[in-house]
């Protein structure tokens, strides 16, 4: 067994020795030779000093600063997902600094750090305020910060969108960069990586405890909100700092604790210890690769996005491999709901808005002389616009709200949806690459269901090796999610006309929709959601597990196959009209079993009919609100649909006591 | 030189005479709109105002020249503009190029749509700009002011030649900034880069770029050419001027230090041939600000 457990770190000395490698092949590269230029000055030693050197510095502390910052989150909420990306800190810290830099310059001229951390510490306290009553259980956390980082990125992008040079502040903004002019950000995230582990270690006890239950915690004498507070505020400062000095690199701060979990890092001490040290040996080799392939004329990737095509890989390999988690489980306690008494009447009365919803979005509108209801000849002029916006609208809405019951069930877990999965994601990889090809919109769609299906098929085989765990389900989804976002984000850094046409269709947008497409769209709802009307009686029993549901008499794998391949259709078609990022498909399937939809049937209907409705909402007011300009569809999804989700996850424990 | 005198005396008679001309002259003009912003500035700059074009607000922060008329109605984003708003305006002739052409379903729904190349790969954009202003000046029935108004500006720019006939010497870098690390370089095949072209002077951007702009480079890059002016195109992000106090890479650099720098006020970077001439007259007007020139 010995040899076993030497095994991680073995593998880590030699990631490590790559990336030293890397690091000197530069350096040896660089090493001023004595080349003077004509000024005397040794501009090759300039390089070297302020440009290479803390480079690979800012790298290494960085790695680590988010490694702990994830650490201690995780730690303090009892979340094996919580991290400063999940939770929304980096993407509300990133939010906090577009909006001062457009609407208060003169703070950012003040400090970039306390703007970001100002950001961070809002979108935590938002969290914190939300899940409070859930006594902040790891799902309803783990979903509210999903939903302020979704909302906090939407709101970046229509400001980007709204105000500025798009393609150059979202190849910044989608991914952060490393380069380096100078000490000063190696220095800053190294302050504050040194001050928090000098803080880890002198809390180490009272942290070990607060790893235990509230109650546990309490006997034991310690000031419990206080110190939680006190840490969490740490963590939040050490992972806005890096947002600001570098921008947003992402997955570390999940990969680092989970990769040093996984490599045998058991006590709190040794991970402590082990975290940083993996976070930092993850970004320096990241880091060193991006410049092995950046050409003269720039890098084709971000490090802040090949952080994901490293380290996704790593985690997926990992994941089926090695015991973990000492946590409880992310899906205990969202089973119990009431069932509504009468749930077709629920469904109508959801219908009934739905059509109301539809109605206010065909009728009413502005023009030049403001808010205008739309009656006789005009309204049948504007009717041939309206009418396919809403109808693309209403039924990718529903394929959504069809694909999230679907996923959520084969699943059997209640954060799985086309979005957190990747799905969507998987779907734009598809066609980016086939936009490579430049193919015809067949081709595109083709390649965009190829991609949601491989996506979903290895989330789903991953999941079923580890037997289904719903942590290792979502840390794979959220993995290939990252990776094929990394590669959508590679494609856009090209900056051609494919880049244009990725980026249109990641922010969403229903405008270009014309009849033709309102009518593929209302097809391919019909056909793709009736068959699984057919099929209730599998997605009431796949959640139960495949013995209990083969005891029953079904055909497991083949009933699983036909629904997922549904779904993935689904998804693919949804992306290729509103993008990726609606969250309608998390959002619907949850709202239905909170108001009480419990069977599939009712549950497939009600979320079919919600997504429908939150879609047709979103759209028109993305339309609206800051008419002439249109606002992209994810955010008002995730503004309606959010909250709503975190009332009713709140209200549902209090009903249970 | 007399040849050019003549034309000029002649060509600003015009030119201050634009304004004032009856509106009856060009009562058979057909109503515009614009998509794309180069193709705003071209109509603009022969005198055809648009009824409507997007993103106002920004154009009017980041192109700032020609001037837009309040009468022009916003139609919000470029990739996005709002089509509802455009049917109730009801132009006769919609203005797109090649970016935008994915609209074109939706836009001829409205009214007959005009496709220009503004930006092409592997073209030229001066000499397309060229192009586009004459295609739109004969559909416009506006030939002679579009002739016109190419004249004026390749006279502009053989003004701006010789007042930079003394820095002709060194190359020039002309950047944007993304922020105080990165750095967006206008290659030889951009608009910026083709005005240094006529305007005599060498390009300090040697690499390939895509779409007439690379990919955000470190300002490290800039170290290829120590003898280089760098001029940065804004507008500048908050935060960045201090940010380049402090860069210890950029005080380093012998441009920096031998106070080579110029920064100019914001230009449309995908522009025509008014941007090309406010590029050229910020440049002069740049150089020339300069203690030692």
């Amino acid at each position: 067994m010995a040899d076993r457990s030497l095994l991680p770190a073995v593998f880590w000395c030699l990631l490590a020795l790559g990336a030293a490698l890397l690091f000197g092949l530069r350096l040896a590269e660089l090493w001023p030779a004595g080349v003077a230029d004509t000024d005397g000055v040794d501009l090759s030693r300039v390089i070297l000093i302020y440009s290479f050197l803390p480079r690979a510095a800012v790298a290494i502390v960085a790695g680590a600063a988010l490694g702990l910052s994830g650490l201690l989150l995780q730690r303090i909420l009892r979340n094996p997902l919580a991290e400063p990306s999940t939770l929304g800190i980096s993407a509300s810290a990133q939010l906090a600094m577009a909006t001062a830099t457009i609407y208060a310059p003169a703070l950012m001229e003040f400090s970039i750090g306390t703007v970001a951390f100002a950001g961070g510490i809002a979108a935590v306290a938002l969290i914190l305020a939300l899940t409070w009553r859930r006594g902040l259980e790891p799902v309803a956390v783990v979903l509210a910060g999903m939903m302020v980082a979704l909302t906090a990125n939407s709101l970046s992008a229509a400001l980007i969108l709204a105000n500025g040079d798009y393609l150059f502040s979202l190849f910044i903004w989608g991914g952060g960069s490393l380069v380096q002019q100078g000490w000063g950000p190696t220095i800053s995230i190294g302050l504050r990586l040194v001050l928090g582990l000098a803080a880890a270690g002198l809390v180490l006890r009272p942290l070990a405890i607060l790893g235990l239950d509230d109650q546990s915690a309490r006997n034991l004498g310690v000031a419990v909100h206080a110190s939680r507070f006190a840490v969490i505020t740490l963590a939040v400062w050490i992972a806005t700092t890096v947002t600001a000095e570098v921008g947003i690199i992402g997955f570390i701060g999940l990969a680092a604790p989970a990769l040093a979990t996984l490599s045998g890092a058991r006590s709190l001490r040794q991970k402590l210890i082990a975290t940083p040290l993996t976070g930092a040996i993850l970004l320096w080799l990241t880091d060193g690769l991006v410049q092995l392939f950046s050409g003269p004329e720039g890098e084709r990737v971000p490090t802040g996005a090949a952080t994901a095509l490293l380290g996704g890989p790593l985690l997926l390999w990992l994941l089926p491999r090695l015991k973990m988690f000492e946590w409880p489980s992310v899906s205990a306690s969202t089973a119990a709901v009431n069932r509504a008494p009468r749930p077709w009447l629920v469904i109508m009365l959801i219908v009934l808005s739905m059509l109301l919803a539809t109605g206010v979005a065909l009728l009413v509108g502005i023009g030049p002389q403001g808010w205008q209801i739309a009656s006789g000849e005009a309204f049948n002029d504007l009717l041939d616009w309206r009418a396919p916006r809403v109808a693309v609208a209403a039924a990718t809405g529903g394929m959504l709200g069809a694909a999230g019951v679907v996923i959520q069930r084969v699943a059997a877990n209640p954060l799985a949806s086309p979005e957190i999965l990747g799905v969507g994601a998987g779907a734009g990889a598809g066609m980016a690459l086939a936009l490579v090809f430049g193919a015809t919109l067949g081709f595109q769609l083709a390649a965009s269901a190829a991609g949601a299906l491989t996506v979903l098929g290895v989330i789903l085989w991953i999941g079923a090796r580890a037997g289904f765990g719903p942590e290792r389900l979502l840390f794979a989804g959220i993995a290939m999610n990252a990776l094929c976002s990394a590669v959508l984000t590679a494609m856009i850094a090209l900056g051609n006309q494919q880049s244009y046409t990725l980026l249109r269709w990641l922010s969403g947008s229903t405008n270009d929709a014309v009849a033709f497409d309102g009518l593929i769209s209302v097809v391919g709802l019909v056909l793709l959601t009736g068959p699984l009307f057919l099929a209730t009686r599998w997605l009431d029993l796949l959640p139960l597990g495949s013995p209990t549901a083969r005891a029953l008499g079904l055909h497991v794998g083949y009933s699983r196959l036909v629904v997922i391949v549904l779904a993935a259709l689904m998804t693919a078609l949804t992306a290729n009209y509103v993008g990726p990022l609606s969250f309608v498909g998390l959002i619907a399937p949850h709202l239905a079993r909170l108001l009480g939809l419990g069977r599939a049937r009712q549950q497939l209907a009600g979320a079919i009919a919600l997504g429908a409705l939150l879609m047709v909402l979103s759209d028109w007011l993305s339309r609206m609100v800051a008419f002439p300009y249109q606002l992209p569809l994810g955010i008002f999804a995730s503004l309606i649909g959010g909250p709503y989700l975190i009332y009713l996850l709140g209200k549902g424990v209090q009903r249970h006591g | 030189m007399t040849v050019g005198h003549l034309s000029r005396r002649k060509l600003l008679a015009f030119a201050s005479a634009l304004p004032f001309l009856p509106e009856t002259s060009h009562a058979a003009e057909p109503t515009i709109a614009t998509i794309d912003w180069g193709l705003l500035e071209a109509a603009l700059a022969i005198g055809a105002v648009p009824v409507a074009a997007t993103e106002l607000l920004q154009f009017r922060k980041i192109a700032v020249e020609p001037t837009v008329p309040s009468t022009v109605a916003d139609l919000g984003l470029r990739g996005s503009p709002s089509f509802e708003l455009l049917r109730i305006i009801k132009p006769d002739l919609i203005l797109i190029s090649g970016f935008y052409e994915y609209q074109r379903p939706s836009l001829e729904r409205i009214a007959q749509v005009l496709t220009l190349p503004v930006y092409e790969a592997g073209k030229s954009p001066y000499p397309l700009a060229q192009h586009s202003t004459l295609a739109l000046g004969e559909r416009l029935g506006r030939s002679t002011q579009a002739r016109d108004y190419l004249e004026q500006t390749e006279y502009d720019l053989a003004n701006a030649r010789s007042a930079l006939a003394k820095v002709a010497h060194r190359p020039f870098f002309v950047i944007s900034l993304g922020d105080s690390r990165h750095f967006r370089a206008f290659g030889a095949d951009a608009m910026f880069g083709n005005v240094l072209t006529r305007l005599g002077l060498g390009n300090g951007w040697q690499e390939t770029t895509n779409y007439s702009a690379a990919a955000p480079v470190g300002i490290e890059a800039l170290v290829q050419a120590p003898e280089a002016f760098i001029v940065i195109v804004g507008p500048l992000p908050p935060g960045v001027s201090r940010g380049l106090d402090e860069n210890a890479l950029w005080n380093a650099l012998p441009s920096v230090r031998e106070g080579r720098v110029v920064f100019l006020d914001p230009i449309n970077h995908f522009g025509t041939l008014p941007s090309a001439r406010r590029f050229a007259r910020l440049l002069t007007a740049g150089i020339e600000s300069l203690p030692h020139g």
